[in-house]
């Protein structure tokens, strides 16, 4: 628990003197306030034209920010050979893990939380900005879907070799959940018998963060209504109290498995070393 | 004679007043007796001559009543006057023309068919009504121009489902209705025309009810003025021909997966103007309707602002269309005219001035089809990848529904879209700590390094 604690201090100091935390904050804060002016003459409340660009621009930028910051921390220990120096200190590799993915952590939702901090206390002083229940459930979005895809970048970080692949896979892996992810699934389960697509549409759900976030956020901005009759039972849960606690369960599970993975690779690695 | 007697009544009712206020105790004894005499209501109506007013005195009556001869009912004082059902029977008939029925509380609460007020005479007034119901509200059949205005009729039983309630109001076969100033709630359909032309439905409030006001098989309607907010439809106007529905407010259909603001179905000939539509799940619905005007509208903050399926011949213009999810949807329906619209998504160019783009506002139909096909995908509504797929998707453009001239602006005039308040600090203090927290967090780092 203390290698954990330690690691995890350790990413966080260097996340801090990394440039490219703050470049990454930089690009957010303008992304929230652009967003901020674009909608400067309305109270964004609820699901709406706002929100939902909100959303996906979200969607676009942080599985990206989570994904490179987290593989390239990854990486970079290999490169830099730290983690050869690390090997010699009496540190197990789950407690490293698990120490980085803290630490990285605390930098995306230090990001995150200035982003939404800034324009939440802007919009309030130049009159427009969010709705309180609207800002939070698109602050908690944020987060969730930094630390889902954070789960991702240890998986990449740990395949990859050096900084390069793991550039090319998040971009890939990115790509694929969030761009191509509607194509891919039209066209592939197209295919299938009709009362199948229903099922896979929804156990693939389950595998892709973004699509999972995207869709507990909208219920839980009260536009369940959208998925139309097919989900009408999948809205009833999610809006009703076990939805959140079920919810955070699910991105428990998914980042352990992410990270358990990433232990595995990663010892073999060290049994060969 | 009526005018005497309205005289009268008031002086009583003051003197009525005065005691009661100087001897606490008395209102109990007048229940009391009132109980006790309480089988006499009907007596007393098949007594009085044809014509008269009665005045109740305030008290709790025993119902059910059957009123057979044109009389006007009115409650000594608003609201004081309870008209009790027996839980099986309709608790107020209304057989005689011209019959008024004022000021009464009808409480009506078993839940069962028949209504708490038939209606089978023309020319009725039911006015200042209170009505608990566990059936219909008010019933009429083959009964016309009645008034029904400033009247409140709420569902009373628990734990009923939606599909089991009855209607607010419900007119079946009953012509030339005026039905304003009502507050309906919690109900089935809180304004239900069926076969009844020339209904005036204006100035009500429907809420948390299936629909608001639906009328069906019946033609020349005015809907105008009136408020529904989270019904799971706001107006349906099925099967109906020249009605105009103007000036309303529908806020807030959003909860049900079938839920719409105004919804037309196979409607002809209908004029939807000047209504503000806010915040459903489809703002107006226009399905397998031809020769309608959708005229001034103002349709924000909707998930789908416009919704057209199989609809032709229909003109729609002039609408305002903001802070939607998803401006409009459109599936089969080609033929309609769209023009001079504003919608906030779309960014024209204007090149003569002229204040409308040179470039038109096509809806693409690629994901509404994609759903129709197959419903499992509605998940991917503006995801962003489908946004992407969609910005790729262009083939068969100009056979699009389109707005070949749309508004570069907002049309001016008309009230703006009303604004939801909330704790808007609430959200400036959170902002604040988390900055400060970051901030903090930040500096934490960074002194350790110096």
């Amino acid at each position: 628990m203390r290698d954990i604690a330690n690691v995890a201090v350790r990413e966080m100091r260097m996340g801090f003197r990394n440039p490219w935390a703050y470049t990454f904050m930089a690009l957010f804060t303008l992304f929230m306030f652009s967003l901020l002016v674009i909608n400067a003459q309305d109270y964004v409340t609820g699901y709406s034209g706002a929100s939902s660009t909100m959303l996906n621009l979200g969607l676009y930028l942080l599985p990206l920010m989570a994904l490179m910051l987290g593989s390239f921390s990854l990486t970079g220990e290999k490169e830099d050979g730290n983690w050869e120096l690390l090997t010699t200190y009496p540190l197990g590799t789950l407690s490293f893990l698990s120490g980085k993915y803290l630490g990285l952590a605390v930098v995306l939702l230090v990001i995150v939380a200035f982003g939404f901090g800034l324009s939440g206390a802007v919009g309030w002083l130049t009159g427009g900005g969010l709705e309180p229940v609207t800002y939070w459930h698109l602050l908690v979005f944020a987060i969730c879907v930094s630390l889902f895809f954070l789960g991702a970048a240890m998986l990449i970080g740990t395949m990859a070799r050096n900084r390069w692949q793991a550039l090319t896979a998040s971009v890939a892996v990115w790509f694929f959940l969030i761009i191509a992810w509607p194509s891919v699934l039209i066209a592939v389960l197209g295919m299938l018998p009709y009362p199948w697509i229903k099922p896979a549409v929804t156990v693939l759900t389950f595998l892709n963060p973004a699509e999972l976030t995207r869709l507990y956020t909208i219920v839980q901005l009260g536009g369940g209504a959208t998925l139309g009759p097919e989900y009408y039972e999948w809205v009833g849960w999610i809006r009703s109290v076990w939805g959140p606690p079920v919810f955070w369960a699910i991105m428990l599970i998914w980042v352990s498995i992410a990270i358990m993975i990433s232990y595995l690779v990663w010892e073999r690695g060290r049994g060969r070393g | 004679m009526v005018i005497f007697r309205s005289h009268i009544t008031r002086i009583i009712s003051l003197l009525a007043l005065m005691l009661a206020s100087c001897a606490l105790p008395g209102p109990a004894q007048v229940l009391a007796e009132q109980a006790s005499a309480d089988h006499t209501l009907q007596e007393l109506l098949d007594r009085t001559e044809p014509g008269e007013t009665i005045i109740l005195p305030t008290g709790t009556y025993q119902g059910p009543i059957t009123i057979r001869k044109p009389l006007t009912i009115r409650a000594e004082q608003e609201g004081s006057v309870i008209l009790l059902g027996d839980g099986r029977q309709t608790t107020v008939t209304i057989e005689a023309d011209g019959t008024t029925l004022s000021g009464i509380h009808i409480e009506d609460e078993a839940f069962k068919e028949e209504p708490a007020v038939l209606v089978t005479a023309n020319r009725v007034l039911l006015d200042n009504l209170h009505i608990r119901t566990g059936a219909h509200g008010i019933a009429a059949r083959e009964a016309n121009e009645g008034t029904i205005t400033g009247t409140t009729i709420v569902w009373a039983p628990q734990g009923i489902r939606m599909a089991d309630k009855g209607n607010g109001i419900d007119l079946l076969k009953a012509n030339g209705w005026r039905i304003t100033s009502n507050v309906i709630r919690d109900v089935h359909d809180a304004i239900y025309l069926e076969s009844s032309d020339d209904g005036i439905i204006t100035d009500n409030v429907v809420e948390n009810s299936r629909y608001g006001i639906h009328t069906m098989f019946s033609d020349r309607s005015s809907i105008e003025r009136n408020v529904g907010r989270m019904n799971v439809t706001g107006a349906m106007v099925m099967t109906a021909r020249h009605t105009s529905v103007k000036d309303n407010i529908f806020v807030k259909q959003s909860e049900n997966v079938n839920s719409q603001g105004i919804l037309l179905y196979d409607a002809h000939e209908i004029v939807v103007a000047d209504n503000e539509v806010e915040g459903n799940r489809v703002g107006i619905y226009v399905e397998q309707s031809t020769g309608n005007v959708l005229e001034g509208n103002r349709v924000s903050s909707n998930f789908i602002g416009l919704q057209l399926v199989d609809a032709s011949d229909n003109q729609i213009r002039a609408n305002r269309f903001v802070g939607n999810v998803t401006d409009a949807q459109a599936r089969g329906s080609e033929q309609n005219t769209i023009a001079d619209n504003y919608w906030d998504s779309f960014e024209g160019i204007d090149a003569d001035g002229d204040g409308k783009s040179d470039i038109a506002y096509a809806i693409n139909p690629f994901f509404a089809s994609v759903a129709q096909k197959r419903p499992a995908f509605q998940l991917f509504f503006q995801s962003p990848g489908m946004v992407f797929l969609e910005s790729l998707y262009q083939s068969g453009k100009e056979s699009w529904s389109r707005d070949a001239s749309p508004l570069m602006a907002p049309p001016v005039g008309g009230p703006e879209a009303g604004q939801a308040e909330g704790d808007r600090s609430l959200t400036g203090w959170t902002g604040l700590v988390l900055l400060s927290c970051t901030i903090v967090l930040i500096l934490m780092m960074r002194r350790r390094k110096a």
